[in-house]
């Protein structure tokens, strides 16, 4: 479920600014009353859940989807439970997250860096262009083939799968987030006799990290897609060939699903993550400001 | 302490100038007031005053030095000053952040921020952002900024432009405080006449493009107040003087 969502957002989607730039829309509301809000949408999401569960269960065991290869929920989750209780589940899950860090991370240590560069520098900005264009709509799954050439049916070739193709997101967000420093900000670092260096380091960083947190949002999603498509479809151990493998063990749909459950649940929780950490980080920022500021 | 000789800056090598051929001079402790229309060419003297953009063609020397880049002892507050603010540091974090580039110890900075924001009246407010704070306040902040700094001059670009006029009249008499207790030079732009005249020793009168058209001398009593100085006969005399300075057709420039 959570992998067909995320998986609108394409490769590389052209910069989405963090949600409301900067003196965006103000917030109304009391901490207490947004407490109030926060439970009542967590209620009412719970409750779509249950009936959308229900609703499947119904739809399954009337016969209007035919069971056999949409086993209903109630053999879904007890095979999940089994997966948790057993521990079978975390050996592949860490092996897919373990692709999906390194790739990020290897994408973020080059795209960043490269990005304020491209940003600030109006030469590189223009020397880049064209290529970027160029290599940006790439399909990072096109490159499936190739990578397993390089690097063979293993873990460098779905690190170096998922770090393309969040490589994107990441830099696009650097250059449009240092692109759209405030002049007045920078002028008023350099005013206080700040070097470059360090108006890089205090104001330019700071003030263009909402758009790299948004570029690594994206890419979290990106990378996920690309950490289960590799282990689908070259093998690369992780959750993905723990659903081919239920696939092709005959009768075996209700664990099939199991897992596809356990990879929506992994997206869920990492993109939960991110946000926790933006929240905390960006704490400053108009759209994450507590009760009204602006 | 700063002169400025024949200061030209062309934006569009095509078009007119920005600022042509500005010269005057300011004496150590002075408090002037450059007053121009909108458009004129004030934040761009500013900003080639302070280093921050070359000049097309001229000098500015500081203290004998030449300037060519932000000088050290030269503090800048902006037009903008909300903008100016930094949103991701405390109101302390933003005025003590320049001072270890200019060599300060920890507890220095601490000392020097708590005593600027305490000179502004915000000494309880170091903790909070600056977007939790009034346009006033905010503007309160830039200034501790500046002193915190210990500038020897200091520049300001329309500093209270954007606050409501009870506020004004109160940054503007922390300023005269500020002037009369530090050792400092300032430079004030501003569109206001009444301001000008209210503040400042000296009122440098710009016309389009930036050149000094006249200086007036304020010879108003040196300690201002709100009411009793602006009732002053010879603050009506002064406004006047000043206003009809800015209006007056120059033979130059083709009215238009
Ligand atoms: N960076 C720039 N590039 C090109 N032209 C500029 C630039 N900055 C200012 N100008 C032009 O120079 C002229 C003077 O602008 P400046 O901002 O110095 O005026 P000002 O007197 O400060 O105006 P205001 O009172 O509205 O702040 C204007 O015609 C403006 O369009
Ligand atoms: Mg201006």
């Amino acid at each position: 479920m959570q992998l067909s969502t995320t998986g609108t957002a394409a490769p590389g989607e052209p910069a989405a600014a963090p949600p409301t730039a900067r003196r965006g829309v103000a917030r109304d509301g009391s901490r207490l009353r947004t407490a109030d809000l926060g439970l009542r949408r967590l209620g009412l999401g719970l409750a779509g859940v249950v009936a959308v569960v229900l609703l499947l269960e119904i739809v399954v065991r009337v016969g209007l989807l035919p069971q056999a290869w949409f086993p209903p929920p109630s053999e879904i989750f007890p095979d999940f439970a089994g997966l948790v209780t057993t521990g079978e589940l975390f050996v592949p899950l860490g092996q897919t997250l373990q692709g999906w860090v390194l790739g990020i991370l290897a994408a973020t240590v080059v795209a960043v860096p490269l990005g304020v560069l491209i940003g600030s520098l109006e030469l590189a900005h223009r020397l880049t262009r064209f290529m970027l264009e160029f290599l940006r709509p790439i399909p990072p799954v096109a490159l499936i083939p190739a990578a397993v050439l390089i690097f063979g049916s293993n873990l460098d070739m779905k690190v170096f799968l998922i770090a393309f193709g969040t490589f994107w997101p990441v830099l696009l967000q650097t250059v449009y987030g240092v692109h759209d420093v405030d002049p007045t900000a920078r002028d008023t670092a350099r005013s206080y006799g700040l070097a470059p260096r360090a108006v890089l380091l205090r104001v330019t960083l700071p003030s263009a990290l909402p758009y790299i947190a948004t570029g690594l949002r994206i890419a979290s999603a990106i990378g996920l897609i690309l950490a289960v498509t590799s282990e689908i479809v070259v093998g690369v151990p992780g959750i993905g060939v723990r659903i081919t493998d239920a696939q092709s063990a005959g009768g075996a749909e209700a664990l099939m699903y199991a897992w596809i459950l356990a990879a929506g649940l992994l997206g869920w929780v990492l993109n939960g993550a991110l946000q926790m950490a933006e929240r905390r980080l960006l704490h400053w920022h108009p759209s994450f400001r507590p009760g009204g500021g602006r | 302490m700063l002169d400025v000789r024949d200061l030209t800056k062309t934006y569009d090598p095509a078009g007119t100038p920005a600022m042509a051929d500005l010269t005057f001079t300011v004496g150590e402790r002075e408090f002037v007031c450059i007053v121009g229309s909108s458009g004129c060419g004030k934040t761009t003297m500013l900003r080639c005053l302070s280093g921050l953009v070359a000049p097309t063609s001229g000098t500015v020397t500081l203290d004998g030095v030449p300037v060519d880049g932000p000088p050290k002892d030269m503090a800048f507050v902006f037009q903008d000053y909300s903008r100016s603010l930094l949103p991701w540091m405390t109101v302390a974090g933003n005025v003590g952040f320049p001072l270890p580039y200019k060599g300060l110890s920890k507890a220095q900075v601490a000392a020097a921020t708590a005593e600027a924001l305490a000179a502004v009246g915000l000494a309880d407010r170091g903790d909070s952002y600056p977007w939790q704070l009034s346009g006033g306040m905010q503007q309160r902040v830039a200034i501790a900024r500046a002193l915190a700094y210990q500038p020897r001059i200091l520049l300001m670009d329309e500093p209270f432009a954007s606050v409501d006029a009870q506020t004004r009249a109160d940054l503007e008499d922390l300023l005269l405080d500020i002037w009369r207790r530090y050792d400092i030079t300032i430079l004030f732009v501003t569109h206001d006449i009444d301001e000008a005249v209210y503040l400042a020793q000296r009122v440098l009168v710009l016309r389009r493009p930036a050149h000094v058209h006249e200086v007036v001398e304020i010879d108003l009593p040196a300690e201002r107040d709100q009411l009793a100085t602006k009732q002053l006969p010879r603050f009506g005399e002064l406004r006047s003087h000043v206003l009809s300075s800015l209006r007056a057709p120059d033979p130059a420039v083709l009215p238009g």
